[in-house]
């Protein structure tokens, strides 16, 4: 049942394939979809990043919980994790701003 | 041209004559009536207060009676050569220094853009590459005074008949560390203060203030991260296989 809702869903997505037809604002040449695009993946970087950031957070804590002796090294290592995982949606910013 | 803050308009009015001539024999193309950009005049600026500030600290350093300010600097002192320590295993002694600079450099930079009126050169993308290539430099460098010519074996890989790939991974991974270390320190300190002026236009009462918060503490870990990233490589550099 939710294989034919999704199927369903999708098809309803592809009945907005004429906006590809419109004339561009702008007169002849390539449409510029580089920015909407750079905001579309920048959207994407930072889900998948807060997902990331998340587990490592939660095992950091469950590590912590379960051996409270070890407290220094676990947080060393959860905030270097925290900030290398941060800085991938960082380089996403960039291309954003590259993009302009 | 982004807006001059006053420090880089008094030295564009003062001394463009000489940094006009500077940039010219060095072939960088830029504006000849204002040569000095915010983040060349920040970054001296910075480096001005280093310089005065541990001038200060040398003449007051006493075994018996030290004051608060060299408190500060031991305790800066211990955290930078204890993580060191626990980084490089052996032999990190020489390369204190540079972690040391590394990390007050950049922190002093990153926070000086709080103060109003003061831009943090590390939100221009030229600082922060600046210092990525001294520490790509620095940490080969390092490798090839402690290995010798056997410094390129370590771009090898484990094995001999893994050694064509591993070379182009290898040097594609070292090509990759000066860009990314560029990338997340300026990254966070520009997007930092494009935040902080977007929730100014937004309110103007409390929650940019928060921003700014997080900003301090944000400079503070890109700092101790730049400099933690450095004392990696160096390691990794250095290691002797057993």
């Amino acid at each position: 049942m939710t294989r034919k809702i999704v199927f369903l869903i999708a098809a309803a997505f592809l009945l907005a394939t004429p906006i590809f037809a419109q004339t561009p604002a702008g007169g002849g040449g390539a449409t510029d979809y580089r920015l909407p695009f750079a905001y579309l993946a920048m959207g994407i970087a930072s889900g998948l990043c807060g997902l990331g950031q998340g587990k490592a957070v939660a095992s950091a804590a469950e590590a912590m919980a379960r051996n409270p002796g070890a407290q220094a090294g676990i947080r060393f290592a959860l905030i270097l994790g925290l900030v290398l995982i941060e800085s991938l949606a960082l380089y996403t910013l960039m291309i954003t701003y590259i993009a302009k | 041209m982004e807006h001059e803050i006053w420090l880089t308009a008094l030295l564009n009015h003062l001394l463009a004559g000489p940094a006009d001539s500077v940039l010219k024999i060095m072939g960088v193309p830029h504006d000849a009536a204002h040569p000095w950009s915010n983040w060349m005049s920040m970054e001296l600026l910075v480096v001005a207060i280093i310089v005065v500030l541990f001038a200060m600290l040398r003449s007051r350093l006493s075994v018996d009676n030290p004051g608060k300010l060299q408190h500060v600097f031991e305790v800066i002192y211990e955290f930078v050569q204890g993580q060191a320590h626990e980084t490089i295993e052996h032999g990190s002694r020489p390369f204190v220094p540079f972690f040391g600079t590394i990390f007050i450099f950049i922190l002093f930079m990153n926070l000086i853009g709080i103060i109003p009126g003061f831009e943090s050169p590390t939100m221009s993308a030229s600082v922060p590459l600046g210092l990525a290539v001294a520490v790509f430099f620095y940490y080969h460098w390092a490798g090839i005074r402690e290995h010798g010519a056997k410094y390129v074996l370590h771009f090898f890989g484990p094995v001999w008949w893994l050694a064509p790939i591993m070379f182009v991974i290898e040097i594609i991974s070292h090509l990759a560390r000066p860009l990314s270390l560029t990338v997340r320190l300026f990254a966070n300190m520009f997007a930092g203060e494009k935040v902080t002026a977007a929730f100014l236009m937004l309110t103007y009462l409390f929650i940019p203030s928060i921003f700014i918060g997080l900003h301090v503490f944000v400079a503070l870990l890109q700092a101790y991260i730049f400099a933690l990233l450095a004392m990696i490589y160096v390691g990794g550099a250095v290691a002797h296989e057993h």
